[in-house]
């Protein structure tokens, strides 16, 4: 059954709450829902579960609602999909800003649920029809333009078995659409060059025929242009009807020597012809340059990604539609935008799936929104963007470790640091800068080597100790390393240091042993910080290092609550120029923040990150 | 190439006869009406514009609602504007805004306050950043039932606010609203000030250690060498009671009322 639903604004005020379900909810599963999906970036997800309770939520962007369904998790609840789209329509037609009680939204609510729950019930009954029947109501949604993700996951709400699966197959399918519709664009191009061909006769050759199939493109540009220019505001004609006149004014030569000139120009002029390039792939090598070369300039050009889809519709549509602002930023505006922000933030070392995600999250966040006047959709997207990116890189705790040691030094117990990461990142190089700059603030601290594992690592740690005279603790090789750790905390306890520093061995991931032991470590010994130590250079690995990490520690924990990483070392951060997406990537998949950077050779290279400054160079 | 700009050029050049002649159709008074009134109509515009900004700039009513979330902003904001918290909140994602007159105030001869609910959640810290240059209070509401998990937190975010560069600048005056005072276990104001002194002393000592690796701000709060009072501060830091739930916001108006003259 339904547990609860709720319609809310952004700013946080309950607008209409199901009062005849009236069950108090266990805990608080719509503040958690919202402080760790919808805030963290996650809401392009399809649901959330919060104890015994499955969350799932539809925004309505325009008017700034949002609406949550809370149900058992133990119940397959075809319907609520459904149910959350028809509140979501009907809602908002009797949504006032003023108004803030909507008690006559109950019966409607009523009518609706019934509705919902029938349909639900119908495809229950008749499961094994469903599935055909679904296919066809997803592509029907497909092809509406306003087709959303929530529309076409409503869609096979219905298969509650492999519900997630569908949703992912139909936001794929989503994803595909445009290009799909790209690609049958650029098909039909290429025929009709093929058959402008036919009707030319003097060119024979295969690369010939190719060129002409684009310069036909280009020249149908120009014939719109002069269309529009003509007087008709008709700007975006159906493209495919004008392609077939195209193959006939080809046939006419005099004209296609004009519109031949026309393409090159338009081939200066602008970039246009750049996404032409990307559908179709392989088959023109000066168009694989510009598109290769766009790419590499990406940053010094900054707005040359926005260009192609500004210039997608006619100039005066495009002048028009920034004065008036846009009635409303359908899936299909926005899609262009996003994808050009994605390959950027890759080009950024972002991991893939990161910057898939967060271009899904902020496409919920602005579909149906309004366009303000003056404003383009790319800088739109990009604003949208970086306000989720210093939101996500916002440290959600305090990363003011001089209080935290403070406050310990009041319990007197020593703080302890326990430092973790895979192999050659540089524990035990950054383990030491955080000792000098420990030291330099008056705190007394101490080394404990339990990397017992790789020769050498003892001595390494003893030289730092040495340079910066700091005790170290050690026991030698083939150590317990957790039982080494309670030795020097025990001992740090005698002689009242105030911080005590652990290195351990690097280990990869997958390593089930290793993990096995920081595991027991971690454990043991509670300390006050598990700090990740992560390179900069990383690239997609990231996501799996740190999730494969937190992964292990929990699953590996003995006792109940398990203690996950609380804060990220990035090292290595002054070998790679621009692409900080390493830092991103890891602060999204852990929800850590980045604690310190190392970024130089010396003891005193150590920084801490600025957030505005990342930010901007992502988004440059 | 070259065929292809005579080409333009062609094109330029008849629509520009084009229009000439579809100019001197035109009357001239009409012609010259059209003008005036496409002049005046931009200059309007501008001037419209640039005094709503000036006037802003100049004279400024906002109050800011700051605070740890789950601390009862958003509750407090509607108080203030409708005396009801209509059906509860949830945590905020975005601001509350609105410019109205009080709920409890007369509605006549009074002036509008410009009033900002910031959500607390840390992820949105720096939305407040973008509204403390035109703040002239600010209000920071703390939880006073669960108040001692939350002490330290909502210190740092304290001190957060009192180090801001504008704030220190324009001396915006800071009410401590102690929320939630309707329940019986709530701690008193007077507790509640004084554990946060003690909290802001300890993060002046770690702040001012970590500002040397730091590019925040370098400002210190205080006077050096004396333990921290909020009456230290170049700003004005009271200290109120209030309850949203039952909508008892006096003291938060009668702050309010002080600094937005009516």
């Amino acid at each position: 059954m339904l547990e609860q639903l709720l319609i809310f604004t952004r700013g946080g005020l309950i607008l209409w709450t199901c009062k005849e379900i009236g069950n108090a909810l266990k805990g608080s599963p719509i503040d958690t829902l919202i402080r760790s999906c919808l805030l963290e970036e996650r809401s392009g997800e399809v649901s959330f579960n919060y104890g015994a309770y499955t969350l799932k939520w539809t925004f309505h962007n325009d008017l700034g609602l949002v609406f949550v369904a809370v149900y058992q998790r133990i119940l397959q609840l075809l319907y609520v999909d459904d149910l959350l789209c028809m509140v979501k329509e009907s809602f908002s037609e009797v949504y006032d800003p003023k108004v803030m009680s909507y008690d006559e939204f109950d019966e409607r609510f009523r009518q609706l649920r019934m509705e919902a729950e029938a349909r639900g019930e119908e495809m229950r009954k008749v499961k094994v029809k469903v599935k055909p029947l679904n296919g066809v109501k997803k592509q029907g949604k497909v092809l509406k333009p306003e087709g959303g993700n929530k529309k076409e996951s409503d869609g096979d709400g219905g298969d509650g078995g492999d519900e997630v699966k569908g949703n992912v197959s139909s936001l794929t399918n989503g994803n595909h659409k445009m290009e799909d519709d790209d690609d049958c664009v650029v098909n039909g191009k290429e025929n009709s060059g093929g058959d402008d061909n036919n009707v030319g006769v003097d060119v024979s050759k295969l690369a010939k025929l190719r060129s002409k199939g684009v310069r036909g493109r280009g020249g149908l540009r120009k014939a719109e242009s002069v269309g529009s220019n003509k007087g008709s505001s008709k700007v975006e004609p159906p493209k495919k009807a004008t392609k077939k006149n195209r193959v006939w004014d080809d046939a006419a030569p005099k004209q296609q020597e004009k519109l031949d000139f026309t393409d090159s120009v338009d081939e200066n002029g602008g970039n246009d012809s750049v996404e032409v390039a990307a559908d179709q792939g392989e088959s023109m090598m000066d168009k694989e340059e510009v598109l290769s070369s766009e790419s590499e300039s990406d940053d010094d050009e900054q707005r040359s990604d926005e260009k192609p889809e500004a210039k997608k519709k006619g100039w005066f549509s495009s002048v028009f539609q920034s004065i008036t602002g846009k009635a409303n930023l359908e899936r299909t505006d926005l899609e262009p935008a996003l994808k050009a922000l994605k390959e950027r933030l890759m080009t950024k070392n972002v991991a893939e799936e990161i910057a898939e995600k967060l271009c899904e999250s902020v496409e919920a966040s602005l579909e149906g929104k309004k366009l303000a006047s003056f404003t383009r959709i790319s800088s739109t997207v990009q604003g949208a963007m970086e306000e989720a990116l210093i939101r996500i890189l916002t440290p959600r705790r305090s990363i003011d470790i001089m209080r935290d040691v403070h406050a310990a030094k009041e319990q007197r117990r020593p703080y302890v640091v326990v430092f973790v990461g895979v192999n050659g990142v540089g524990k035990s190089t950054n383990l030491a800068k955080v000792a000098y700059w420990l030291q330099q603030h008056k705190v007394s601290v101490m080394m404990a080597a339990c990397d017992t594992f790789r020769s050498g690592a003892v001595e390494q740690l003893r030289t730092h100790a040495r340079r910066l005279q700091i005790p170290i603790f050690e026991k030698g090789y083939e150590k317990d390393p957790a039982v080494v750790a309670k030795e020097a905390i025990q001992e740090a306890t005698r002689n009242g240091s105030d911080v005590v520093l652990v290195d351990t061995a690097g280990r990869m991931q997958d390593n089930e042993p290793l993990m096995r032991a920081l595991s027991k470590l971690i454990n043991l010994n509670k300390p006050d910080l598990v700090l990740f130590v992560g390179e900069a250079l990383v690239g997609n690995d990231a996501v799996d290092q740190l999730s494969k990490f937190n992964q292990k520690l929990s699953d590996l924990s003995t006792s109940g609550n398990s203690r996950l990483i609380d804060g990220i070392l990035l090292t290595k951060f002054d070998t790679i120029d621009d692409k900080v997406g390493a830092a991103l990537s890891m602060v999204y998949i852990s929800g850590a923040p980045v604690m310190f950077v190392g970024c130089g050779q010396s003891y005193t290279d150590l920084k801490q990150l600025n957030v505005k400054a990342i930010v901007k160079t992502l988004l440059k | 190439m070259e065929k292809n700009l005579e080409d333009l050029r062609i094109v330029a050049e008849q629509w520009w006869n084009q229009g000439i002649e579809f100019a001197r159709q035109i009357p001239q008074d009409q012609l010259y009406a059209a003008i005036g009134v496409l002049l005046f109509t931009t200059i309007f515009f501008f001037f419209f514009f640039f005094s709503i900004r000036l006037f802003r700039r100049t004279k400024s009513n906002t109050v800011l609602l700051s605070g740890l979330s789950g601390s009862g902003k958003t509750v407090l904001f509607y108080q203030l504007r409708d005396g009801s918290s209509h059906q509860g909140s949830v945590t905020s994602m975005e601001p509350n805004e609105g410019t109205f007159v009080l709920h409890a105030e007369n509605t006549r001869k009074t002036k509008p306050v410009h009033l900002v609910d910031v959500p607390g959640h840390s992820r949105l810290r720096s939305k407040l950043e973008e509204y403390l240059p035109r703040a002239a209070a600010i209000v920071f509401v703390v939880d006073a039932l669960e108040f001692l998990p939350n002490c330290r937190a909502a210190s740092e975010y304290l001190y957060d606010i009192l180090t801001n560069a504008s704030v220190v600048k324009n001396k915006i005056p800071v009410l401590l609203c102690c929320n939630k005072t309707d329940k019986i276990t709530a701690h008193t104001k007077e507790f509640i000030r004084k554990q946060m002194e003690k909290e802001i002393e300890k993060l002046r000592v770690s702040r001012s250690a970590v500002s040397t690796a730091d590019i925040a701000n370098d400002l210190t709060l205080g006077v050096e060498g004396e333990v921290f009072s909020f009456s230290h501060c170049l700003n004005k830091v009271t200290v109120a009671e209030a309850s949203g739930i039952t909508g008892e916001t006096e003291q938060v108006q009668e702050f309010i009322r002080e600094y937005v003259k009516p």
